[in-house]
């Protein structure tokens, strides 16, 4: 479905993706984890077209390397970021109905933004501002904003960050029924291994924009090179 | 602010306006003054979707203003073309020249398209008194003496009438705040304020940068445009002092004092700024310094302008309501 070949991103001397390549599967839960730095978040802005790059990424087989990234947003590519971001001058529907409004091949439907409210459990926050949300609710906005554009793929980055147990465990619900409910595909950025093994069928390991392993959750993170780069060395 | 509010308050701010030739009509001056409003109450407006709604810091709406009313007095004395069709495209010069900055500034941000509007706002005056304004007829260093006033219909509104050209200026100031309110109400206003607060999220949510910020930069330079005509043929005259330093600050002024933002707070900041300004000409020399003074004073204890203010006393009434 998404195919990454020989990506690679410099922003001058340093490299940030270094020929990666792997290719996620229609309906899978896909993860991608490495260190600080390792070029994961850069991944997210090259596929969504926020930023020029070297190689090749296909979507249902067609070139998407240099699309701009609201035209990707409608082929039904969609993200969140690491760092909430929201619309501080719309209000809590509104804003989920810029994904609907922009990014839907069916246009602005009202029942669909009004589906998604309560689906990602802020329809009694609706005319709510988006700078009075907390954390919990700015990262449920994102979300709901970007599946209003009703995305093939979903794209969030490390959407636990910040996040105590019980958020962790409401928000890995969520990932599990947009997957399995929607049936929308789902790359996730995640530094918590526990989530990632549980949530995902295939986990991509990256450290300076390489490719460490990638393969099934459970053998990845029992890699001796994954424990190495990942966790800094072995756990004894 | 909601969509009925700014409405309402638009209904309001011009049943006031209209009425005022009933006290003022026979003193030439004071019309004279309460034209001025409208015309900067537009300027001001268009200022204020650019900036203070699709947050682009352009700073080239003066040059809009002078492009618009330079070109509707050389289409009419240049190809005879009257001055009620010269004025919109007027405004069509304008925008394309909006649209050729605006393309440029899709790549940059905050105070790098603050840098390149007011380039444009900066370069305008040596064109127009240069060679090239010269031979598209600019009249160079000296400008134009005399344009054709606004003829509509075979009724001539002349500057030695003003009370005919201010509702000719009124049903202008009008439909361009209605254009303006219809655009912050509809998607176009929903993407640029999206677009403000978070581009790239706006982006990778379907929402077109290019398209809505190009879009923003036709529309308000066109506006902008055509109230430059209208203010060419009420003058008659046109020089590039314009371009002077004194018109940008009070155009900002009004824009601090209405609010940024804060539609229709522009038409309100550009009838009480002109106000305030010809109250304060008695001081002469000190007359700057004075207003200046004043708007330090009112962006301290009024950051968000008179309609900010009144937004939180709204806001505090309806918190109060509710909790009882």
């Amino acid at each position: 479905m998404l195919k990454m070949t020989n990506v690679t991103k410099k922003f001058g001397e340093l490299t940030a993706v270094n020929n990666l390549s792997f290719e996620v599967e229609q309906g899978q839960v896909f993860g991608i984890a490495g260190p600080n730095g390792a070029g994961k978040s850069t991944l997210y802005n090259l596929i969504t077209g926020l930023y020029p790059f070297e190689g090749s990424v296909t979507f249902n087989n067609g070139e998407i390397r240099g699309l701009p990234p609201h035209q990707i947003a409608k082929l039904g590519i969609s993200r969140t970021f690491q760092i909430p971001q929201t619309f501080p001058s719309l209000s809590v529907e509104k804003s989920i109905g810029v994904g609907s409004h922009f990014g839907s091949r069916d246009g602005f439907e009202h029942d669909y933004v009004e589906k998604i409210l309560r689906f990602v459990n802020l329809i009694d926050k609706r005319d709510s501002s988006t700078g009075q949300l907390n954390l919990l609710d700015k990262k449920m906005l994102m979300i709901g904003a970007a599946l209003a554009t009703k995305p093939r793929v979903l794209m969030l980055d490390e959407p636990m960050a910040g996040s105590n147990a019980k958020e962790i465990m409401k928000l890995m619900n969520l990932v599990q029924r947009i997957n399995r409910e929607m049936g929308i595909t789902i790359i996730i950025i995640e530094h918590f291994m526990k989530v990632l093994t549980e949530l995902t069928e295939k986990l991509l390991i990256i450290e300076t924009g390489t490719e460490v392993c990638c393969g099934n959750p459970v053998d990845v993170t029992s890699d001796p090179r994954v424990i190495e780069c990942y966790l800094g060395g072995n756990n004894d | 602010m909601e969509h009925k509010r700014i409405a309402k308050l638009l209904a309001v701010i011009w049943s006031i306006v209209a009425v005022l030739p009933l006290f003022f009509g026979s003193t030439n001056f004071i019309m004279h003054i309460l034209i001025m409003c409208l015309i900067w109450s537009v300027v001001a407006s268009c200022w204020d979707l650019i900036m203070g709604f699709a947050g682009i810091f352009s700073f080239g709406q003066v040059a809009f203003f002078v492009i618009g009313a330079y070109a509707s007095a050389i289409i009419t004395a240049k190809f005879g073309i009257p001055p009620i069709f010269a004025v919109f495209l007027a405004g069509v010069i304008a925008a394309g020249i909006g649209i050729l900055v605006g393309l440029p500034c899709l790549k940059l941000k905050g105070a790098y398209i603050a840098l390149v509007t007011f380039a444009v706002h900066m370069i305008l005056e040596p064109v127009l008194k240069g060679g090239i304004g010269r031979a598209i007829g600019t009249g160079g260093s000296r400008g134009i003496l005399t344009i054709q006033p606004m003829n509509i219909f075979g009724y001539t509104f002349t500057s030695s009438e003003p009370v005919p050209y201010f509702y000719l200026m009124l049903f202008v100031a009008v439909i361009c705040s209605g254009i303006i309110l219809a655009v912050i109400k509809s998607h176009w206003g929903t993407a640029f304020l999206a677009l403000k607060d978070a581009e790239e999220f706006a982006s990778c949510l379907g929402v077109s940068a290019f398209k809505y910020k190009l879009m923003v930069f036709a529309l308000t330079s066109f506006l902008t445009g055509v109230i430059g005509g209208f203010y060419a043929h009420y003058v008659g005259m046109l020089s590039t002092r314009m371009l002077g330093i004194d018109l940008f600050v009070t155009l900002m002024v009004i824009l601090v004092i209405g609010g940024v933002g804060k539609f229709p707070g522009a038409i309100i900041g550009a009838f009480i700024t002109i106000a305030i300004n010809e109250m304060l000409s008695p001081l002469g020399s000190f007359r700057p310094i004075t207003l200046g003074a004043m708007v330090v004073i009112l962006v301290l204890l009024l950051p968000d302008g008179i309609v900010g203010m009144f937004e939180k006393i709204f806001l505090k009434k309806k918190k109060v309501r509710s909790l009882n």
